[in-house]
């Protein structure tokens, strides 16, 4: 086997098993689900009373506003919404020390974890959620496999970003012991500059110009403009390559700090 | 044959903030701040040949983790060469790792909420071990560590002596030609501790593995180790075999008589009466100059023995002895 072939298989083999044990935690995920559910159905209501008589809202119909509340609650587990500090966790208690005792590229195999996880939580809470929402509601279906692709691509690398900026955010740790305190005020910021709780066609021009100068936006609100399908074919590839671009970028500053953190680490220790 | 590894001169620093009492200290700490350096290693040199096991003890603090680290490539040191295996080991960190095998006590090399076998199978991919390999290994460990009862359960859930013997497997599959073991018996029963002794003799005999053991029980250096290396303040107090060590200073042995009866004189030449307890009496003699069975002679010749006990000074007290600078000018502490 080629060297490439083998971390290919060490990366497939990371997210498997980190997507068994993500399904493993069975009450967790029900718990989990059935928050996602409730304030999903409570976000929905307060869309309608928004809309009121209104048809639609800066190109938004009121079912696009429903399953927009969908969406972003489907993704909440998927994208870590609401914070992941795994990797700090293991800098403060010197865990980091068994993955560098091992040959492995760190960032990918952080990467290879966190995608098994986002897979399972997908799984579990964020189709079971959008299914709920079908049930319940005349929710927006992505038509065609144009979009569906599209979806797909934009879901994976709304993903990638999400990651890479996560991974980024927590090799503060290497520098301060306030790297919670950090995150959680970035974590709290992503939330309404990703268009997690708004979508952002409904802030002011110059709001979302701000907003686009971060990656947040390629999280989540790329993801639900391509799933509702107000974006035409020419907006949706240039949503994509933003998605990409901001992922490449992203992955390649960790990569940067990251050598400096492992420098750092290795020469204070810890 | 060259060593597999090469110390020399080596230091690790450590910058320490000195925390400033009082509400004035508090406040200049935020403005500037004071450092105290830790001479955790304070020139060190050593060499180790392959296939051997070694023993390196010393108190707490002494710097016994912080030489590890620095020869497993977890730590660049201040000052000092050292190659491992042909490498300098913080340089090529990730391909120097791959040909060792490393057990820090206190913590697990294993994912802390997988069950044990799914961690160890993992291992063969991030080493890449070769399948049929990786079998015949995982087979034997098994067997050799008794991890059969425990495979299934997720590492948080062990014993600490599980849990060791676990790390100690893992450490183990890729077939290094090192392994770093720090303190791998701390905090284990009389059992345990026998069970994980075994297995690093068995390692050390029969796969040629080169041992470094850091412990402060030295009786786990007792029962392994020819070579030992005491370290103390960062700096060797010591550097070779165990029995030279109980030769240099360790000629101290006591003996514990229980007689028929109580008698009135057991003072005999050679020895001297430690303590007295009715028919029980303890004496302390020189082995240099008088054996336990020339000893046993002595008295046996006027005074009938029903049954007695020799013990060892244990390597406990020669280490204090060398601290204590009695037997040993030890080096000024920097
Ligand atoms: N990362 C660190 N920062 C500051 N001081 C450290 C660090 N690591 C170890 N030390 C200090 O270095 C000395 C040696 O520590 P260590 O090597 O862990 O000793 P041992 O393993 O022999 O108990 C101790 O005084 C310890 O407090
Ligand atoms: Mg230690």
């Amino acid at each position: 086997m080629s060297r490439f072939a083998r971390r290919i298989r060490l990366f497939v083999e990371l997210s498997r098993v980190s997507f068994r044990r993500q399904l493993a935690y069975r009450t967790a995920n029900l718990a989990g689900l059935a928050t996602n559910t409730f304030f999903g159905l409570l976000r929905a209501a307060v869309m309608v009373a928004l809309y009121g008589a209104r048809q639609e809202v800066v190109g938004m119909s009121v079912r696009d506003a429903i399953t927009y509340t969908g969406i972003t609650q489907a993704v909440i587990a998927y994208l870590s919404v609401f914070g992941w500090t795994e990797l700090m966790d293991t800098v403060y208690t010197g865990d980091i020390s068994s993955d560098l005792l091992k040959p492995m590229d760190y960032f990918t195999f952080w990467m290879a974890r966190d995608l098994g996880r986002a897979l399972a939580s997908m799984l579990m809470r964020g189709l079971t959620v959008m299914l709920i929402y079908a049930l319940v509601f005349d929710i927006t279906v992505p038509v065609g496999a144009w979009q569906w692709a599209a979806l797909l691509a934009s879901l994976l690398m709304g993903w990638l970003v999400s990651f890479s900026w996560r991974f980024l955010v927590n090799l503060a740790a290497f520098w301060t012991p306030n790297a919670l305190g950090i995150s959680r005020l970035i974590f709290a910021t992503s939330w309404l500059m990703s268009g997690f709780m708004m979508p952002l066609r409904f802030f002011p021009d110059w709001f979302v110009g701000i907003c686009y100068l971060t990656p947040f936006p390629a999280m989540i609100n790329t993801v639900v403009e391509v799933y509702v399908g107000v974006l035409d074919a020419q907006g949706v590839i240039t949503a994509l390559a933003a998605q990409a671009m901001w992922a490449a970028g992203l992955i390649w500053v960790s990569q940067v700090v990251l050598r400096a953190g492992i420098r750092k680490l290795v020469i204070q220790g810890g | 044959m060259a060593p597999i590894i090469k110390v020399e001169n080596l230091h690790k620093h450590f910058k320490v903030a000195r925390h400033r009492r009082g509400f004035l200290g508090a406040f200049r700490g935020l403005v500037s701040r004071e450092y105290e350096t830790v001479r955790a290693v304070d020139g060190i040199s050593f060499e180790i040949g392959r296939g051997e096991l070694v023993g390196y003890i010393g108190p707490n603090g002494a710097g016994k983790s912080t030489t590890i680290k620095i020869l497993a490539g977890l730590l660049v040191p201040t000052g000092g060469t050292v190659i491992v295996n042909g490498r300098v080991p913080w340089r090529e960190r990730k391909s120097h790792v791959a040909t060792i095998g490393a057990v820090f006590g206190q913590r697990t090399t294993l994912w802390w909420d997988l069950p044990v076998i799914e961690s160890l199978e993992l291992l063969q991919y991030v080493y890449d071990v070769p399948p049929e390999r990786f079998r015949r290994n995982l087979a034997e460990f098994r067997e050799m560590l008794e991890l059969d009862q425990f495979l299934e359960t997720p590492v948080r859930s062990l014993s600490l002596g599980q849990r060791m013997r676990a790390d100690l497997c893992a450490a183990m599959l890729h077939d290094p030609m090192l392994l770093f073991l720090d303190e791998p018996t701390i905090g284990l029963d009389v059992v345990a501790k026998e069970r994980i002794r075994q297995f690093i003799r068995r390692i050390n005999r029969e796969r040629g593995t080169t041992i470094i053991l850091t412990t402060h029980d030295l009786s786990d250096v007792e029962k392994l180790c020819e070579r030992v290396m005491i370290i103390d303040h960062g700096r060797l107090l010591f550097d070779g075999e165990l029995s030279e060590l109980r030769n240099r200073f360790g000629g101290e042995r006591e003996m514990v008589v229980y007689f028929d009866q109580e008698y009135d004189e057991v003072a005999v030449d050679g020895a001297e009466v430690v303590s007295r307890n009715g028919k029980r009496v303890t004496y302390r003699f020189d082995g240099h100059e008088i054996t336990a069975s020339e000893l046993i002679g002595r008295i046996s010749a006027r005074h009938r023995i029903r049954d007695l006990s020799v013990r060892e000074a244990d390597i406990e007290d020669l280490v204090r002895k060398i601290y204590e600078g009695r037997l040993l000018e030890a080096p000024d502490a920097g």
